[in-house]
């Protein structure tokens, strides 16, 4: 076989029904780069419509792209696409997770690996190299992920690697993770794995990822990229005033400054200065515990952790003697919603509780990652939080709750902020206890079964975004119509950072904009936080732009939440970064050379193939009516204090209205060549993006627009 | 490539191995030349005035020493290693190696676990790193002489071209830092990068550092230790 580079060429294919293992060829899906995209061709070419998540033909498929393993900074991401259980119509969806997984399973040999099929009895997956086996886990099935994955190590070595569900994915609770290591989790999916009784995945690689540049050529790539990356989320301005820094934001999250500790390292570690030409410092920039965690978090926090390959460390990895009270280890550690998801149930907040204190926010935070981490749950980026709010404000537990069942909750303790409610809530919901364990079926589910009607879609402080389910992640707050766009195309909370990581940078808006203009041909692209003006094609392209580079990162894979560069830390180069370094990595890493616009076309390629499997799954083409549409929440005008409407588009306001996001969607939909009546892709633009099979399909079963 | 012209073939596997400092207390014949050889820096085999055979390496400049407190786990060393010096990317064969102890630390998965070294303990990491011994056992048990010390650094390398795959060094070295490419059969093992080494430069927080011989024998071995390894 000729030699192969970036890739490693193999793809694993487990069929847990007949114990099948089976190799296939990784570059026949070459046009569609690695991670989602490839995914996504196989899930179009071989699940049929119809196909339920917990179906044993619905198939799991853990992908790595061709820049993971190669040590490109930010580059150990695994994306893992399945039907998604909190889908009302089970719709195709990624997850992702970061860590040692991927680049463990490149070493081993492997791009990708596809399960299908339900195993009879629990099983786990054992890859060490190119020996694959398909292994007893009935000993494992019902212990947490901790445990699991000392279990597999314990049978694999120390090395190894492992993905594994906990007790909520083991009941097929659809809000429910998939995680490897301290604390990634990839949250949707953990349910799939349970249905197919897969309870966890080691993996153990001794090979290598070949590069096909040369390796000065390799090196110097990636020192310019060192030069210019930023902070979590390339934020490339300091919290506080830096001497080598023209500007500060008290927002940002490069929170290093002198006097700033790991403070429970031993000695502790001084985040310090962090002038950005100290290569040994980038990854003290981000001490992240303060910024989740709040200032108290300081003094718990042992280091930073994060994923392979990555030099930004956004994991805040703590030490919190006071869970040991609970019985749980003192170590805990997560990141962003990985803390917030799991608070966000104490809707109430979190207040002193058991003589914590002041700590009793840190400790409460604790608690609940702890239990959401080991149990496997998923907080649907933070709504299983406002849906208990909703719930519980609306009194629908009252009406739909045995009583005596009601009676057992410990409602008090969640009213007035003790945190040990959460020992509570996360058993009854991983262990899929009585009626309220319904709330881990997702918003979707809820609605349908607790008959919470317009008022809970519409409900501003629910953040639901569409009637799919899902809540906001970076939407019309983040970028105006460019965030809300962006929030209507997936089936689940968008998870896209393309445009957090440009406008979010904190540098001045009028360097944003001048950026935006060379990037997206205006500066118009991008308004100014809370004054948004009506729609414009600069904007079209820029949701566009985004929504191709999200799925491109999960493609090849590097981290969506870092990557693109599209701006830097360096005044030198005028704060510009440089938005061609995915197309220069991948053409050096796998020898095919491709322009920075030929990699987005093909991530255009890979986004329209998921925009027609929806079509298919949804069986009507129509997809503006029946798949895009917001909740109506987002389009309806504040009122200021006097009760009186404040018009949208004048300063102070961020709510969109129904006609300009409509045009909004119509502009977006003809960026990708799609229909601008119905948004589904049209013959034309299938075929230009070398999908005249999946046209063909389409046109059979009568889901081509007119 | 060795420097040496005396006898290499085998050597590891026969006579006595001495460091430069038990080579200047007991060798007699062919003193000069031999601290000709050091000096330049080598690996080379001398008889004693009792006839017994004396494997003398010189003194390595500097080695690499890790410090657990600072360490992130990013493992942007291992890979950085094996792009200079193999045009590849891998863990495995990496002369830094974070990844296997990062999870459970060195000792591996306990039933404690939770509260021991690694990622899923107490976040600790331990990398070890290579100790450019004064009597290294990876070269001392090479049966072809395929390592020897660099003649600027004194790093003990592998010369490719002498290396048979045999992992004699692999599994002689207390630490199995010297680890076989499986993909090449040939050992690789830490050269410090010629006194510049990438994974120090790559590592973010700086927590690998290459010192100076003698200090890098306090942190690694003496009161002044850092290394988790040592532990």
């Amino acid at each position: 076989m000729a030699q192969i580079f970036g890739y490693s060429g193999k793809i694993l294919r487990v069929d847990l029904t007949t114990g099948k293992i089976s190799t296939d060829e990784t570059l026949k899906y070459k046009d569609f780069i690695g991670g989602e995209g490839m995914s996504m061709k196989i899930m179009w070419d071989e699940v049929d419509p119809g196909t339920k998540a917990y179906d044993a033909e619905n198939k799991i498929i853990f992908g790595t792209g061709p820049l993971c393993g190669t040590g490109v900074p930010c580059s150990g991401r695994t994306n893992i696409t399945s039907l998604l259980p909190t889908s009302p119509f089970n719709g195709v969806s990624s997850s992702h997770m970061g860590g040692y997984f991927a680049t463990e399973l490149k070493y081993a040999g492997w791009d990708m690996i596809v399960v299908e099929g339900k195993a009879a009895n629990p099983v786990w997956l054992r890859i060490e190299d190119e020996k694959v086996t398909i292994e007893d886990a009935r000993w494992m099935w019902g212990k947490g992920i901790f445990d699991t994955q000392a279990m597999v190590a314990s049978f694999m070595g120390k090395e190894a690697q492992a993905a594994a569900i906990g007790q909520a994915g083991e009941n097929m609770v659809n809000l429910s993770v998939i995680r490897t290591g301290a604390s990634h989790s990839a949250g949707g999916h953990g349910g799939v794995m349970g249905s197919k009784k897969l309870k966890a995945i080691g993996v153990r690689g001794t090979g290598s990822v070949k590069i096909a540049g040369d390796r000065k050529d390799w090196m110097e790539l990636d020192k310019f990229m060192m030069s210019i990356i930023g902070a979590n989320n390339q934020m490339v301005v300091p919290t506080t005033p830096q001497p080598w820094a023209e500007f500060s934001d008290k927002s940002s999250r490069w929170t290093a400054r002198k006097g700033l500790f790991w403070g429970a390292a031993n000695p502790p570690v001084e985040t310090g200065e962090c002038n950005p030409k100290d290569m040994q410092s980038v990854g003290l920039r981000t001490q992240k515990a303060i910024f989740d965690l709040g200032p108290g978090a300081e003094k718990y926090t042992v280091r930073m952790g994060g994923c392979s390959h990555c030099p930004i460390r956004c994991h805040s990895q703590l030490k919190v003697p006071q869970l040991e009270k609970y019985g749980m280890d003192p170590y805990v550690a997560n990141t962003c919603v990985g803390w917030s998801g799991p608070r966000g149930v104490m809707f109430n907040g979190i207040k002193d509780f058991d003589g914590h204190g002041e700590d009793s926010n840190i400790v409460g935070n604790a608690i609940g990652t702890t239990l959401a981490d080991d149990y496997g749950v998923w907080c649907n980026y933070a709504q299983i939080g406002r849906d208990l709010k909703y719930c519980w404000d609306k009194g629908v537990f009252k009406r739909v709750l045995p009583a005596d069942e009601y009676a057992s909750i410990p409602w008090e303790k969640l009213v007035k902020g003790d945190a040990t409610f959460l020992i509570d809530f996360y058993d009854r919901v991983a262990f899929k206890k009585g009626e309220f364990s319904h709330i881990g079926d997702g918003s979707a589910a809820i609605a349908l079964r607790w008959g919470l009607g317009d008022d809970y879609w519409n409900d501003k402080n629910g953040k639901l975004w569409t009637r799919g389910g899902y809540p906001v992640h970076h939407s019309n707050e983040a970028g105006a119509q460019v965030g809300a766009l962006i929030s209507c195309f997936s089936n689940r909370d968008a998870q896209n950072h393309s445009h957090m990581n440009f406008i979010g940078s904190k540098l001045p808006i009028k360097i944003q904009k001048e950026i935006a203009g060379e990037i997206f041909g205006s500066p118009d692209a991008l308004d100014p936080p809370n004054d948004y003006k009506p729609m414009n094609t600069f904007k079209a392209r820029f949701a566009a732009w985004a929504l191709k580079r999200s799925i491109l990162h999960n493609s090849l894979t590097v981290c969506n939440w870092m990557w693109p560069m599209s701006v830097s830390h360096d005044k030198e180069r005028g704060y510009r970064g440089d938005t061609g370094l995915e197309a220069k990595f991948f053409s050096l890493a796998t020898g095919i050379k491709m322009t920075e616009k030929e990699l987005d076309e093909a991530a255009a390629r890979c986004f329209t193939l998921f925009r027609a499997i929806t079509v298919r799954q949804m069986g009507d083409a129509d997809l503006r009516a029946g798949h895009d549409h917001m909740n109506k929440w987002i389009t309806k005008a504040d009122k200021d204090k006097e009760g009186k409407e404040i018009p949208q588009f004048t300063p102070g306001t961020i709510q969109m209205t129904e006609e300009d996001m409509a045009l909004a969607q119509t502009m977006l939909y003809r960026e990708f060549g799609w229909d601008e009546k119905t948004g589904a892709p049209t013959r034309a633009s299938l075929e230009m993006y070398g999908l005249a099979g999946v046209a063909e399909d389409l046109a059979r079963r009568k889901l081509l627009p007119s | 490539m060795s420097d040496s012209t005396e006898k290499r073939e085998g050597e590891g596997l026969l006579g006595k191995q001495t460091s430069r400092r038990d080579f200047l207390k007991y060798a007699g014949g062919g003193l000069a030349g031999a601290l000709a050889m050091i000096t330049l820096g080598c690996a080379t085999t001398v008889r004693t005035r009792e006839g017994r055979e004396l494997r003398v390496w010189a003194t390595p400049a500097g080695a690499l020493v890790h410090d657990p407190n600072r360490c992130v786990g990013c493992k942007r060393c291992e890979v950085a290693c094996t792009v200079r010096n193999d045009g590849k990317a891998s863990a495995h064969i990496s002369r830094v190696k974070v990844s296997r102890n990062l999870n459970f630390g060195v000792k591996g998965v306990s039933s404690a676990y939770a509260k021991a070294d690694g990622q899923l303990g107490n976040f600790r990491i331990v990398a070890e790193t290579c100790r450019q011994c004064e009597k290294p056992a990876c070269g001392n048990a090479c049966p072809t002489g395929a390592i020897h010390a660099d003649r600027k650094t004194g790093a003990r390398v592998v010369d490719a071209r002498k290396c048979v795959g045999c992992g004699a060094c692999q599994t002689a070295c207390p630490w199995h830092i010297a680890t076989l490419d499986r993909e090449t059969m040939i050992s690789t093992k830490c050269t410090t990068c010629d006194g510049d080494p990438v994974c120090a430069k790559a590592c973010p927080t700086g927590a690998l550092k290459l010192y100076p011989i003698a200090e890098a024998e306090k942190l690694l071995w003496g009161a002044d230790v850092v290394s988790g390894a040592t532990a």
